[in-house]
């Protein structure tokens, strides 16, 4: 079987498996479990995680609402300060191959030390499963998972739906927010929010 | 006469700023309006742009004494790229903005009007931001307004396409249950424009609806109920249901929209089956 056609019926499948189920994330409920191939090559398990706090960053690197979170340094800012705090930070390329945003693991692995990006791994989703599975509408679009597997955060990353990078510095980060305020056991005040950003890249449903 | 502005080039598109009269009149109103014209395959954003997107924004500079009201949205269109749905427009749309003037503005030769228009422009592969500044130039004369002549059309294809509101004989309520707001429109008797065929809710109001989900409609005689499910990053069930409504009658007749804003009930409505009345259910999720 050719290659391309074995590609286009696993993504036939996978949104078809993911259509059926009527779940999608909701804050409050558990986070759906995933699997997914990192850059790196490992397979990861969102369940390998249970115990700690996951950061869950669809990513798009042709996208200019992402670009202003790395243009700033912002994204690599939280990466860093949020997995020193033993957060895992997870971000997912869910773009389908010959879309935006499509980037093989060489060129995941590539970009992440051109921009010194140091997420805990890079998740390739060409197939778009995860990112159906959670609903993920834009990049960026942010989950924060709770140690106990429960989604405690669902939408923006801040409050300023803009591109312009002077509106970083000002803006209210939900992420650190919703991280904040669970770490210290009280509940997120703002728990989900409109996601900004250009829309996630899938493959088109062939039903 | 006023100086017509030139389009100012934008990503995919070109952009200008026009007025529906050639003088700018005090103590009337006038409108100024963004005309965008863009390249097919690519689109702006509705006021709720959507799952992904994000809507112009305009920065007026004006006058003294000219005090702009906010934009006017045309009926906007679906755009769905597999399970994402956005709402905008492709092709051309006019943005009014009406404009009340003081009554104490002195006439003058020319006035300069000026705007900032932050954009995002986008096609089903990619966004491009944007700004431009736009430039009008126009008298101050007092007596009633002339028409500009040129982008007349404009105005009247512009009002045409804003949404009306709905028929006196509609009774329309809201109600919600766990998952999903039911908007329900009784005309009493058989409406006059026959049985609606189908029908498109556009929510005014971001994260509310799930803008991917089908929106199922039972239409009858008398009455059509439309369902829609709510968004998964709605926690706390809004007041009131605002939009805009698409409805097609099926024969010859043309798409009507209407401007929706209905109280939604507070309780979840207990169904038994054959009951016509709503009773009142413990809390609200």
């Amino acid at each position: 079987m050719k290659r391309s056609n074995l590609f286009s019926i696993l993504i036939a499948l996978a949104l078809c498996a993911v259509s059926a189920a009527a779940w999608a994330a909701k804050v409050g409920e558990p986070a759906p479990d995933f699997t997914g191939t990192a850059s790196s090559g490992q397979t990861i398990h969102l369940s390998d995680y249970r115990g700690k706090y996951v950061v869950l960053e669809w990513h798009n690197n042709g996208c200019p609402f992402v670009g202003k979170h790395y243009k700033s340094g912002n994204m690599q800012r939280l990466e860093k300060e949020w997995t020193a705090r033993g957060v895992v930070w997870l971000t997912i390329e869910s773009s389908a191959p010959g879309k935006q945003g499509y980037v093989t693991a060489n060129e995941e692995n590539d970009y992440l030390a051109k921009l010194q990006a140091s997420p805990t791994a890079a998740l390739l989703d060409p197939t778009g499963a995860i990112g159906h599975l959670y609903d993920a509408k834009t990049s960026p679009h942010m989950f924060v998972v709770n140690p106990q597997g429960i989604l405690i955060y669902d939408g923006a990353i801040d409050d300023k739906p803009t591109t312009d990078l002077d509106d970083v510095p000002g803006a209210t980060n939900y992420v650190s927010l919703a991280l904040e305020q669970a770490m210290a056991g009280k509940p997120v005040a703002t728990a989900a929010t409109r996601p900004y950003g250009c829309s996630v890249k899938y493959a088109e449903s062939t039903h | 006469m006023g100086t017509n502005a030139r389009a100012t080039p934008i990503s995919h598109g070109a952009l200008e700023l026009v007025a529906d009269s050639q003088s700018i009149p005090p103590g009337r109103e006038f409108k100024l309006g963004l005309h965008f014209q863009l390249e097919k395959g690519w689109h702006i954003y509705w006021v709720n742009p959507g799952d992904s997107g994000e809507p112009p924004r305009v920065e007026w500079h004006l006058p003294a004494g000219l005090n702009p009201g906010v934009i006017e949205w045309p009926t906007p269109q679906r755009f769905q790229s597999s399970t994402v749905v956005d709402y905008g427009y492709e092709d051309a749309v006019l943005l009014m903005v009406p404009v009340n003037v003081d009554a104490s503005l002195k006439p003058q030769r020319s006035a300069q009007i000026g705007a900032t228009v932050k954009l995002l422009v986008c096609s089903h592969e990619m966004c491009i931001p944007g700004q431009a500044e736009l430039s009008l130039t126009l008298p101050v004369r007092a007596g009633l307004p002339v028409p500009d002549n040129k982008d007349a059309s404009l105005f009247t294809a512009a009002q045409k396409s804003l949404p009306q509101a709905p028929p006196q004989t509609w009774k329309l309520t809201a109600a919600q249950t766990s998952d999903s707001f039911v908007l329900s429109a009784n005309f009493g008797r058989r409406s006059a424009g026959g049985e609606i065929t189908s029908a498109m809710f556009f929510p005014l109001v971001e994260s509310e609806i799930r803008n991917s989900a089908p929106q199922k409609l039972v239409s009858q005689k008398t009455n059509f109920q439309l369902t829609l499910r709510k968004s998964d990053q709605l926690l706390n069930p809004p007041a009131w249901l605002r939009g805009v409504l698409v409805v097609s009658f099926g024969n010859s007749q043309p798409d009507r929209t209407f401007s929706i804003d209905v109280p939604v009930s507070k309780n979840l409505p207990v169904r038994n089956p054959g009951a016509t009345k709503m009773s009142s259910a413990v809390g609200v999720r």
